[in-house]
């Protein structure tokens, strides 16, 4: 279903309507049917599972890496849900209101898989800074620093 | 089955088998290695292997976080196959909760020193 929906994704934003209306499915099917196998049913949106995994496994996955791959997976998400989100609302009837609450979340568990990311990749540059690779990568040395911290 | 269960036997018992060699290959975390100190992901490997030993304590112990995230999976995966009319909320729910669970943890761990 969803190759049949990708094949669709550059009919969709037609010139003479505007994007942000819901409620205009009379109109919005494009006139050419024959790649809709249903015939006016509803479909899931074409991502919104994607997200929804990829907006989990980004909090998963928060520290792999230096918090990179979380910073990836969280990204393609929210890319992948704003594109998702557009096409909804070109035809909002197409699609069923199940996917579109799926994508909703998928989208609010990739922001903060997002954020939560970048505060890890902050934290990794400002211990570099602070500290430099060669302090960074002798354990006692670092060990003996926080002592000393706890002394003061 | 019968493969199942084989690969079941092995991997509970005690010297080879998955667990045991899993427990010797656990990935490095770059920034342990990095810092010498623990990232708010460390523990989730040592975790999973005591889940995986049957020992949900020492899991908890290791690491609060993964049996909220296992539970999040599964519930994930099951509301895609059927569909709950609330699921999406119950996701975004339980996706706050184990967040809210790590950064906690985290804050506790360095508050009680146990990064080394």
């Amino acid at each position: 279903m969803s190759e049949e929906q990708e094949g669709q994704v550059p009919n969709t934003p037609q010139p003479e309507q505007p994007i942000n209306q819901p409620f205009n499915q009379g109109n919005t099917f494009p006139p050419q049917g024959g790649g809709y196998g249903f015939g006016g049913m509803q479909q899931a949106l074409p991502n919104a599972t994607a997200v929804l995994i990829l907006g989990i496994l980004s909090i998963v996955t928060c520290c792999c890496f230096y918090g990179l791959l979380s910073l990836v997976l969280a990204i393609i998400a929210i890319i992948l849900a704003k594109k998702d989100k557009a096409q909804y609302f070109s035809n909002a009837g197409m699609y069923t209101e199940g996917s579109y609450k799926n994508l909703n979340a998928g989208r609010v568990c990739a922001i903060i898989g997002l954020v939560f990311s970048i505060i890890i990749i902050i934290a990794c540059i400002v211990f570099v800074s602070i500290f430099g690779f060669g302090m960074l990568s002798d354990q006692d040395a670092m060990r003996e620093w926080i002592e000393q911290m706890q002394n003061r | 089955m019968v493969n199942a269960s084989l690969f079941l036997f092995l991997s509970v018992s005690k010297d080879g088998g998955f667990i045991h060699w899993l427990e010797n290959h656990l990935l490095i975390c770059p920034f342990k290695k990095l810092t010498s100190l623990d990232c708010p992901g460390c523990g989730l490997q040592r975790s999973l292997v005591a889940l995986l030993k049957g020992d949900v304590a020492a899991s908890l112990k290791f690491y609060p976080a993964t049996l909220p995230i296992l539970i999040l999976l599964v519930f994930t995966l099951i509301h895609l196959k059927f569909d709950f009319k609330s699921g999406a909320l119950i996701i975004k729910g339980m996706y706050i909760f184990a967040t809210a669970i790590i950064i906690i943890n985290y804050i506790y761990k360095v508050y009680h020193q146990q990064l080394f």
